[in-house]
């Protein structure tokens, strides 16, 4: 299974590949096509983690990569150990069958499997124990050098990004040829971050519908080099592999223009839901909200930004000073909701808005999910969390620049050689139907 | 409070070929007195992080991980 992050059904299906997915589209012709409708919230954790276990987010406890426990204002980070629920090689292992995991978020750190597992992007540092078993990443080194887990992409300095893009995509690739060939495995699950990395950092040198689309003589050419990079050593690979090996091919959500960044928190101090103690204009754009900067006994609510927006309300008997009345808790989070629904574009333009309580998304709360989660123009506009801006619509990200925001619609394709599947465009399939469905390919 | 007789062993059955070819490696090579304490000390590796209580990442760890997060700019 070849986990592409981020990858958008109109590269792969409709030609939107500048020329780079040669090989893997011409498999994918052969074979069976659906768009995965990936999670609430559709960010890469918890993604990758509902199509692997089968379950949502609510049903996990896991809504992103950080999490506030009641009561605090700063946040943890979720790692593996959060993951209470078998995945899909979790399941193939007590089946008998050996399998291979590389680069799935969140995996760090790694966990007994009847096989082999090297950790992901939330890897603390290369100096730390990343595979399992242990003694792999010795091995794994001297023959592929140090493992490279992530680059800063969200830079000015593009150069470097691509630099340090193709340096990180050949280090994973050599690591995955050489566990794919030289271990014994029945499942080998593969996620490439670098894909999504190259969407963040110049898909507005890529996607002419970028409202900011600008081409440049080296930018725009390394999404598709990207693809060209992974489906030549891919071809490579699959002529080595049995020929029955049926391939997968999926992504853990989309990718689409970024319109801009919505100060979330700013619009919250002009509603009168948070109030600060001291002026806004004193700020300087881009402070962080900090739990000395505000008035807690005259605030009801107060968000984060990210590619969603997680507001929590400051409610009283949960909160160290909480202000809000648990019996009006749900006529603020209806207000609330309305009032988030009713915010508008730059140019009063109306917005498709979405405001949802966890309760209303998941069958099960688990963990520590906010009271709302918000998506802004249908995900065209990035909540921003900081304050002391001049505008509320921002033309960039508030914490580097970044071209892209995430969509609904990733990718799941299957290719089995040995046309087992009915072919062609299957439609749509949901996030935590992919465990069940991959289950189905491997015990067909 | 009750403690485990940490010396009660118990039998597990492995493939001969397997045995075969710890038994040979340990008689060239050493290392280990007999297959059980390769097998014992290879059980307690893996699972030595299993079974710690503070299964996750320690507060350095974490710290490290947001550090990280924030200048890839997720938080």
């Amino acid at each position: 299974m070849l986990g592409l992050d981020s990858l958008p059904p109109s590269v792969l299906y409709e030609d939107m590949d500048g020329g780079g997915f040669t090989y893997i589209r011409r498999l994918i012709e052969e074979g069976q096509k659906w768009l995965m409708r990936t999670c609430h919230p559709p960010i890469t954790v918890p993604a990758w983690m509902v199509m692997f276990t089968g379950k949502t987010p609510g049903e996990l406890g896991i809504y992103g990569f950080r999490h506030r426990r009641p009561g605090e204002f700063d946040y943890y980070i979720v790692n593996s150990s959060f993951i209470k629920t078998p995945t899909l090689w979790d399941d193939a292992g007590k089946k008998g069958l050996k399998v291979g995991v590389y680069g799935v978020p969140p995996t760090y750190p790694p966990r007994l499997v009847h096989g082999f597992m090297v950790t992901d992007f939330t890897t603390p540092g290369p100096d730390k124990p990343y595979t399992f078993p242990p003694w792999l990443r010795r091995e794994l080194e001297s023959r592929t050098g140090p493992t490279v887990f992530d680059i800063v992409y969200r830079s000015h300095d593009k150069d470097r990004v691509a630099r340090d893009l193709f340096h990180m995509l050949e280090n994973h690739l050599r690591q995955v040829e050489y566990l794919a060939t030289r271990k014994q495995w029945d499942l080998f699950v593969y996620v490439e971050i670098s894909v999504d990395r190259a969407h963040h950092a110049f898909w507005k040198y890529f996607d002419k519908n970028h409202p900011r689309y600008e081409y440049h003589p080296m930018y725009s050419s390394v999404i598709p080099k990207v693809y060209k990079r992974i489906d030549e050593w891919f071809e490579k690979l699959h002529r080595r592999l049995p020929k029955d090996t049926i391939i997968v091919v999926a992504s853990d959500h989309g990718v689409k223009p970024m319109k801009g960044a919505f100060t979330i928190n700013q619009w919250l101090i002009e509603q009168g839901y948070l109030k600060l103690k001291e002026d806004t204009t004193t700020l300087k754009p881009g402070t962080d909200l900090r739990r000395d900067l505000i008035d807690w006994e005259h605030t009801i609510a107060w968000a984060w930004g990210g590619y969603y927006s997680r507001v929590f309300i400051n409610l009283k008997g949960r909160e160290k000073q909480g202000a809000v009345d648990p019996k009006y808790y749900e006529e603020t989070l209806r207000q609330l909701k309305r009032d988030l629904e009713r915010i508008r574009g730059p140019n009063g333009e109306r917005w498709d808005n979405k405001a949802y309580t966890p309760q209303e998304l998941y069958p099960e709360v688990r963990g520590d999910a906010p009271d709302l989660m918000v998506y802004l123009d249908d995900l065209w506009w990035r909540p921003a969390g900081t304050i002391g801006w001049q505008t509320n619509y921002l033309p960039e990200n508030d914490r580097g620049p970044d071209d892209a925001v995430h969509d609904w619609l990733g990718v799941l394709a299957v290719y089995d050689l040995e046309d087992t599947l009915p072919k062609g465009f299957m439609g749509e399939i949901r996030a935590e139907k992919v465990k069940e469905f991959i289950e189905q390919l491997i015990y067909q | 409070m009750v403690h485990k007789d940490m010396t009660e062993k118990v039998s597990i059955e492995i493939k001969r070929d397997l045995y075969d070819k710890a038994k040979k490696f340990i008689e060239e090579q050493g290392g280990f007195s007999s297959v059980e304490e390769l097998v014992e000390f290879l059980l307690e590796e893996v699972l030595s992080s299993e079974e710690s209580e503070e299964r996750g990442l320690s507060k350095e760890d974490e710290e490290k991980v947001k550090e990280r997060l924030r200048a890839l700019g997720y938080i």
